[in-house]
């Protein structure tokens, strides 16, 4: 009887918590509605990969599972560095930041989280895992990436493909390179495994190969055309793009380690329509977007068994960015890109 | 008793103006001016502001020479003056070496197709300079230029005979782009040119080629000469070709180091020392202006172009001709045929391919047909402002100007025609800059940032130099006569603008008009520069499409807009022909 009496308490107790946590998830979200249907438009800022399509189709999804009709304004990004930076620079001379959301990498947030470019919010309480949350409540993790060396199939034979980061040095590349923008893929290795002094000696190396300075976009092009044999990374972003035109390009896969940005998704601080943005952030961690983002981007998350990404990282080493490491990426992103030749 | 004041003009006098109240045109005047030095005066200032400021825009922080320090104090900054001189010096050299013989072969001589070349040649000017470079890169990549690929097979080259990667890459690159405008600025002083001293040396047995090197062109030289220093202030200016060629393999000049300050790829935006740079081309700026007005004058002093009226004799070219027309033919080559055949190819593609069968096979409309999925509305709506309203504002504010420096004999006309005229030695992308550090640190002053107006008004500053010298000389060409009439009938000063002087001139000023849409429908610079995401326009879209990889759609939204623009203007060009034909004949 007594054990009875413990269970039913027990079970009393747990449909109280869940009542309230039902309550609470749905009290925000339904502020968050209200205050969405109000706003009527959201600036997103995302991948040129996802497209204008791909954007549409979050969009319309999203308005479909809140009963609303917002506008979705995209911007594809360019250089998502170029535009962090300007973004900080708005905010610096107290301009309102041209988007509410920007789907970047965990680099370009950790940039924005240094300076505290967010506008936070309690996105547990909505019920999105803890581990998908960072930068203090500002940013959840939507899709992972990978970077490596990545080069054009047709014009490169297997025996040339670069087997580890070092054989990029061999004298063999040189004028036949060429470095993205996305230096922070650089950064994310002298925060973690290479440490700091191994990555910058093996950038000043790098550079004295003379590589082709593009943003990824355009080098994937010059990639195909055959202009550069080897990208020293790219994203399978543009490998996905690539593929879905027919294109040969494919990543020296045995390089080690792989580098994983990941995308996260943010409101900024100060966006003009900030309910539309949280609404829109705690959707695009929901299980809907995945399917459209493996769609037009080709990523999903290496967090989640049975996914693309999930089976492409297994028996791999891969670097991914802790929030604790954002300071020395940011910095040392930085300091590449002046001794690449960028800035 | 006092006399009443006469009011003499630049080119006599007008007892019209005796009765006009001379408080009211010295008010008007001066309002005009301080217009004027507000609005070219302030971007200016800003630039000189920014460059003794570290930080962001808008932040408080003192005065320092931080920045000229870190600037001037750096060799490297003297290898970018020197990569931007050679630049200029060379894009100019390749100008003239085409245009000078160019404008020689169809003003001077019999050639066959002269209309139809004249037609190709404002198609030229029309294919934007950015989507030609990326044509070239296709031509003449050290790797894989179909040109030197062809050449390497057929000589049996070790390496490739020409690299676009370098400065002279990029010159001759730009120097061809430069040959239009060049042809239609040297035009005229070969259309009028008194044909005596070179029928002469005809008669004399003297050879067609020495001729025009012992005598056309000499005679012409002063008129080239200004020409070349007018392109070499564009050649210091210009981003384009020093962006999509410069930047990825490292080779920097002066604009493209200016905006990489302003917007970098891997760090944070430095208007300071984008400021600092902004000095050396200041500098460089009004010096060529200074000279460029001296060479204009001299021009004038030395002109061989009399009122006699005649039409000078065409010089037949005999077996000539089929050379010259080849010459012609290879210049519309490289300038037209090719970027656009090239264009379309890649328009057609799935994915950017050299010629092969295997691409043959995959031609596809697709990215016509998803265009409109890709660009929506804001562009082309924000496009056809700038078309409409910088042509309009900038020819307003030209009339206005040459109205008080030509018809006027207030005491500072002078210095109101030289303020309408320094914008032409301050570098777009200077201004651009100083009007986006306007926007962002004085933006309860300026709330213009961030919107269309923005461009609009830098697109304004930066073509009333060229609006006031065609308003100045087609002013000069109207007679007064009718002007005194209205005056003497009693209508008041702005009506006589309006019902007399604007109608005749009005031939002049909408060829200006019509000129000037197209330089804003193209220019990328300025609009690239002051770009957020509600004034995007259409040459800044095709910009983020190639960053972005979009390659084949950055090639069909060309095709498109070259077709765009040579409907408008050929549909412009036909009603104006139209409403000419009307008025003469009435």
């Amino acid at each position: 009887m007594q054990r009875i009496k413990k269970i039913g308490i027990g079970l009393l107790a747990l449909l109280v918590i869940g009542g309230w946590n039902h309550f609470a998830q749905a009290a925000p979200l339904d502020d968050l509605i209200a205050g969405a249907k109000k706003e009527g438009v959201i600036e997103f800022y995302g991948p040129s990969t996802l497209g204008p399509e791909g954007a549409q189709a979050i969009a319309s999804a999203f308005n479909k599972k809140y009963g609303l009709n917002i506008k979705l304004n995209f911007t594809p990004s360019g250089n998502m560095t170029r535009d962090t930076a300007k973004i900080i620079g708005l905010s610096a001379s107290g301009q309102t930041p041209e988007w509410d959301i920007m789907v970047v990498t965990d680099a370009h947030h950790g940039s924005l989280w240094l300076r505290k470019l967010h506008r936070p919010f309690d996105y547990a309480s909505v019920g999105i895992a803890k581990e998908r949350v960072e930068y203090d409540n500002g940013t959840v993790s939507v899709a992972n990436q990978f970077a490596l060396p990545a080069y054009n199939t047709k014009l490169l034979p297997a025996k040339d493909v670069p087997k580890k980061w070092e054989d990029l040095l061999d004298p063999k590349w040189k004028g036949k390179l060429g470095v993205i923008n996305s230096t922070h893929h650089w950064g994310r290795l002298a925060a973690g495994p290479w440490g700091e002094e191994k990555t910058i000696d093996f950038i000043k190396k790098l550079s004295a190969q003379k590589p082709l300075l593009t943003r990824a976009g355009e080098m994937a092009q010059r990639l195909i055309l055959g202009e550069v044999l080897v990208s020293a990374t790219l994203q399978d972003s543009q490998l996905h793009e690539s593929k879905e035109s027919g294109a040969p390009l494919a990543f020296a896969d045995q390089v080690s380690p792989v580098i994983s940005p990941e995308y996260h998704v943010g409101v900024i601080k100060n966006a003009p329509h900030p309910n539309v943005g949280h609404l829109f952030v705690i959707f695009m961690a929901s299980a809907e977007v995945q399917p459209v983002w493996l769609k037009y981007t080709g990523h999903t998350s290496a967090f989640v068994p049975g996914t693309d990404a999930y089976k492409f990282a297994q028996g791999k080493q891969v670097v991914y960015m802790k929030q604790d490491q954002a300071e020395k990426v940011d910095k040392v992103s930085r300091q590449i890109g002046k001794i690449l030749g960028f800035d | 008793m006092k006399a009443e004041p006469r009011y003499e003009s630049a080119l006599g006098t007008w007892e019209g103006f005796a009765r006009f109240k001379p408080q009211g045109m010295t008010l008007f005047a001066t309002a005009l001016s301080a217009f004027l030095l507000v609005m070219i005066g302030l971007p200016v200032a800003m630039v000189v502001l920014m460059s003794l400021r570290t930080g962001f825009p808008g932040e408080s922080v003192p005065f320092t020479l931080e920045n000229f320090a870190e600037v001037y104090l750096t060799p490297r900054t003297y290898e970018i003056l020197l990569n931007t001189v050679f630049f200029a010096v060379s894009s100019v050299s390749v100008t003239l070496l085409i245009a000078v013989p160019l404008v020689w072969i169809l003003m001077r001589t019999d050639i066959p197709f002269k209309k139809t070349i004249y037609v190709l040649l404002t198609i030229g000017i029309l294919i934007p300079v950015f989507l030609r470079t990326i044509a070239w890169i296709l031509l003449l990549s050290p790797r894989i230029g179909l040109l030197n690929k062809w050449l390497q097979e057929l000589f049996a080259l070790s390496s490739p005979p020409f690299n676009l990667y370098s400065l002279t890459g990029m010159a001759f690159v730009q120097g061809v782009s430069f040959v239009p405008g060049a042809f239609f600025m040297l035009a005229a002083s070969y259309r009028s040119m008194d044909p005596s001293l070179e029928e002469a040396a005809y008669t004399s047995g003297v050879g067609k080629l020495r001729t025009f090197l012992r005598i056309n062109i000499p005679i012409t030289w002063p008129a080239i000469a200004a020409v070349m220093v007018y392109l070499f202030m564009t050649a210091i200016a210009v981003f384009e070709v020093p962006a999509i060629i410069g930047l990825p393999s490292r080779i920097l000049v002066l604009s493209s180091l200016i905006f990489t300050s302003t917007t970098p790829s891997t760090g944070l935006p430095n208007y300071g020392i984008a400021g600092a740079y902004g000095g050396i081309m200041l500098v460089l700026g009004l010096v060529l202006a200074f000279l460029y007005v001296r060479l204009v004058k001299q021009g004038k002093k030395y002109t061989v172009i009399t009122g006699r009226g005649y039409r000078p004799r065409e010089l037949a070219l005999g077996r000539w001709k089929w050379p010259a027309l080849g010459f012609v033919f290879f210049y519309l080559s490289i300038e037209v045929f090719i970027p656009f055949v090239v264009l379309l190819w890649a328009s057609l593609l799935p994915y950017l391919q050299l010629p092969s069968a295997e691409a043959l096979s995959s031609l596809t409309l697709k990215h016509y047909i998803e265009m409109p999925n890709h660009v929506g509305a804001r562009p082309f709506i924000n496009t056809l402002i700038l078309m409409f309203a910088v042509p309009t504002v900038t020819m307003i504010l030209s009339v206005l100007v040459s109205w008080v420096v030509i018809r006027t004999q207030v005491s500072f006309r002078g210095f109101l025609d030289t303020l309408a005229f320094i914008p032409h030695a301050v570098p777009g992308i200077l201004m651009a800059v100083g009007l986006a550090y306007l926007g962002l640190a004085y933006r309860d002053f300026f709330p213009l940032y961030g919107t269309i107006l923005i461009i609009v008004v830098a697109h304004t500053i930066n073509w009333i130099a060229y609006g006031t010298r065609t308003t100045n000389s087609v002013m000069i060409q109207v007679h007064r006569e009718l002007e005194e009439a209205g005056r003497v009938s009693g209508a008041s000063a702005p009506r006589v603008l309006g019902k007399i002087v604007l109608p005749l001139i009005a031939a002049g000023v909408m060829n200006s008009w019509i000129w000037i849409g197209m330089l804003s429908y193209r220019e990328v610079t300025m609009s690239l520069t002051l770009m957020t995401r509600s004034n995007v326009v259409i040459s800044t879209v095709v910009w983020q499409f190639w960053g972005s990889g979009w390659v084949p759609q950055v090639a069909a939204l060309g095709v498109i807009l070259i077709i765009f623009a040579v409907v408008v203007v050929g549909t412009v060009r036909f009603a104006l022909s139209r409403i000419g034909e009307i008025g003469s004949a009435t």
